[in-house]
């Protein structure tokens, strides 16, 4: 990575609340990411943790009746002619984000493959739909294009594919074409939900290299919303792990993998199911996510938290500075607080782990 | 937990073939002779990517769908042909099913304390309303729930704790074998280690026998005794855990184990998962016989192939 890092999107402060029937729900509190170019920032946490709400803000396509309370977010690109420009998203109307934004420069990838392509329409118009309507690209060279980008993304006999319809495909093949149609119209920034979670381990696997490939040729970004932690561990660069609609811990990759901090990234990196171990019980994180409706003082975590102290029931606990990249908002961190080290089992894995990647790195 | 493997099975499968007519000329062969060996108390994981027919294999066991040939034998008598009363009376008992979406498969409209005693009521096992409920309040401690949420509604629930109803519905008949069919795959991470864990500890203290139906070779692995990988409707490998994940034969298993991403970034980011491809692996499934490879780790696959894959192993 260059010293000179160009900065794609820039989220400050956000905060959303959601006005419900049973009262307002306060879903994202706070939540800064930064995001440079050609780089992978990770997005963690359990459902309902405002993952997905945070990245829809981004999109200008938020539920009708939630409300940004606060915080910018802002998104730079190049005009066609090379002049770069910088917006706040939130400040826009929802026709001028469908015009500049939406499928043109930020382009989105959902979690079912089924439920995000039109069912009556062939793959083929699909993927072109975008490029007539952002570019009025004349229909031969879309269809070109289209063709190009369905063997890009691996499908093979792309001129008989452009006819099918979405139903005649099977689930990689599907997450394969929406893949197609968010590349179609060159967009800087690409948001990945949850890409893989309905599909298998086998076709997960060829779904994400195939995600890295196309990032790599195309130098773009991509902002990937998961749970599942191996999945962070080969595509992501910067990981943010959120709890309760707030980042937890933010940092580079290794740091978050290799020395995290927070109590709960701890019991997220436990919790996950370890092939050369053969313990008899899994590590699982007790309790269950907040209801975000009652907001308490204090740290989200604390009641799921054996390390919680006394004042994590009072304050919300600051970001808590690391390293230049590392950041963690837990009280242990406080110069005042009692000394806390990770679980035993974890540091050994994490010590287990640490080795396998100094073997690998010293065979390169 | 110890299982007898010298007691007679509790659920034989042998030789199950499981045929769905499309039309005159083409016919899915979802489920191509497979057998294989439940004992009482175990788990047996089957796994395999969708559209393998683990569920198709499970729903012939539980008789939801009629197998096209093959015979299964549960506790010693016969149950795949047609059964008289009384065996149909006791197979509903004795054998309940988990299913993978908690909300699907939950009525929206019955109270979760309903829900749990319709099979106590399907089948008069009790003698008055106080005996119900209390069964029901026993059900519900068990799988981690408390008394008063017998008297809620299924969409009050967070998603693990409808996994949880769900379990305790088939649990409260005492069951001999549970069929979970991907019971676990639309929950979260960390919720699917409470589930585990509680199936664990339910296995633990009644000793039922679980069928394991899954997609996530990381899960299984916890759960499961013995696994069977299958493959287009053909059992490619069986064996205990241990066997199947320290030695895999089959291209296939190993194909699956390689997908699996590893919590390791330095590691993860340059290794690339095994590939499989059935149409230019050359591997005809029809051709191929069970070879053994040691213990109860059995291959299905032709002589040439056997001889070729343990080479490559050792």
């Amino acid at each position: 990575m260059s010293e000179e890092r160009e900065q794609i999107l820039k989220i400050q402060d956000l905060d959303i609340s959601f006005q419900t029937t049973a009262g307002t729900v306060h879903a994202i509190r706070g939540v800064n990411i930064d995001l440079y170019k050609g780089e992978t920032v990770a997005i963690v946490g359990e459902s309902g943790s405002g993952k997905s709400v945070t990245m829809k803000a981004v999109m200008g396509i938020l539920a009708s009746n939630a409300t940004v309370t606060n915080g910018t977010v802002e998104f730079s690109y190049h005009h066609a002619d090379g002049s770069p420009e910088t917006v706040n998203i939130l400040e826009k109307d929802k026709k001028w984000i469908r015009r500049h934004i939406n499928g043109k420069r930020i382009a989105m990838v959902f979690q079912d493959p089924m439920t995000s392509l039109d069912p009556t329409m062939t793959i083929g118009k699909q993927i072109m739909e975008g490029m007539i309507w952002h570019f009025k690209t004349p229909k031969k060279e879309a269809w070109d294009k289209a063709v190009q980008l369905l063997k890009e993304v691996g499908i093979e006999d792309a001129e008989k594919r452009m006819k099918n319809y979405p139903h005649q495909l099977s689930g990689g093949m599907r997450q394969r074409v929406v893949i197609a149609i968010a590349l179609s119209c060159n967009p800087d920034l690409l948001i990945c939900d949850e890409p893989t979670t309905a599909l298998d381990v086998t076709i997960q696997a060829k779904i994400i290299e195939l995600i890295k490939r196309v990032q790599k040729e195309r130098g773009i970004s991509v902002i990937y919303i998961t749970h599942d932690l191996g999945v962070v561990a080969k595509v992501a660069d910067y990981v943010n792990v959120m709890y309760a609609g707030k980042i937890v811990e933010k940092g580079k990759i290794n740091e978050i993998f290799y020395e995290p901090k927070h109590p709960y990234t701890w019991g997220l990196l436990s919790a996950m199911p370890n092939l050369d171990t053969d313990d008899e019980r899994l590590y699982t994180i007790p309790g269950s996510p907040p209801n975000l409706l009652n907001e308490k003082p204090g740290d989200a975590f604390a009641p799921r938290n054996k390390y919680a102290l006394e004042i994590d029931e009072k304050a919300d606990p600051p970001m808590f500075q690391i390293s230049d990249t590392h950041y963690a908002a837990t009280w242990l961190l406080d110069p005042r607080a009692p000394k806390a080290e990770m679980p035993a089992e974890l540091k050994t894995r994490i010590e287990k782990m640490k080795k396998e990647a100094n073997e690998h790195g010293s065979r390169l | 937990m110890a299982v007898d493997y010298s007691a007679k099975p509790l659920l034989t499968v042998d030789g199950l073939k499981q045929y769905f007519k499309v039309s005159k000329s083409f016919t899915v062969h979802a489920v191509e002779n497979v057998s294989f060996k439940i004992y009482p108390g175990e788990t047996y994981g089957l796994v395999g990517e969708s559209g393998s027919g683990k569920s198709t294999i499970g729903r012939s066991i539980i008789r939801l769908y009629d197998p096209t040939a093959g015979k299964i034998q549960f506790d010693g008598t016969e149950i795949s042909g047609k059964l008289s009363t009384h065996d149909n009376h006791i197979l509903r008992t004795q054998m309940q099913m988990i299913f993978q979406d908690p909300m699907a498969s939950l009525n929206p409209r019955k109270k979760i304390g309903d829900i749990i005693g319709e099979g106590l009521d399907i089948h008069h096992a009790y003698m008055n309303r106080a005996e119900r409920a209390e069964k029901i309040q026993d059900i519900l401690a068990k799988v981690g729930l408390a008394p008063e949420h017998a008297s809620r509604y299924p969409h009050q629930f967070s998603g693990g704790q409808r996994q949880r109803v769900g379990i305790a519905r088939a649990l409260i008949m005492n069951p001999k074998l549970i069929i979970a069919d991907e019971c676990i795959s639309a929950l979260d991470v960390s919720i699917q280690a409470q589930v585990v864990n509680l199936m664990k500890d339910i296995q633990q203290e009644t000793g039922t026998a679980y069928l394991f139906i899954a997609h996530d070779l990381s899960m299984v692995k916890y759960i499961s005794d013995r696994i069977g990988v299958l493959h287009l409707g053909h059992l490619l490998e069986t064996g205990t855990t241990e066997e199947i994940f320290s030695n895999p034969i089959h291209p296939y298993t190993r194909s699956l184990l390689s997908a699996i991403p590893a919590p390791n970034p330095i590691v993860e980011k340059q290794r690339v998962a095994e590939s499989y491809d059935y149409k230019t692996s050359g591997i005809d499934y029809n051709q191929g016989t069970d070879h053994l490879v040691s213990g109860s780790h059995y291959v299905k696959c032709t002589d040439e192939e056997f001889a070729k894959w343990t080479k490559r192993v050792i």
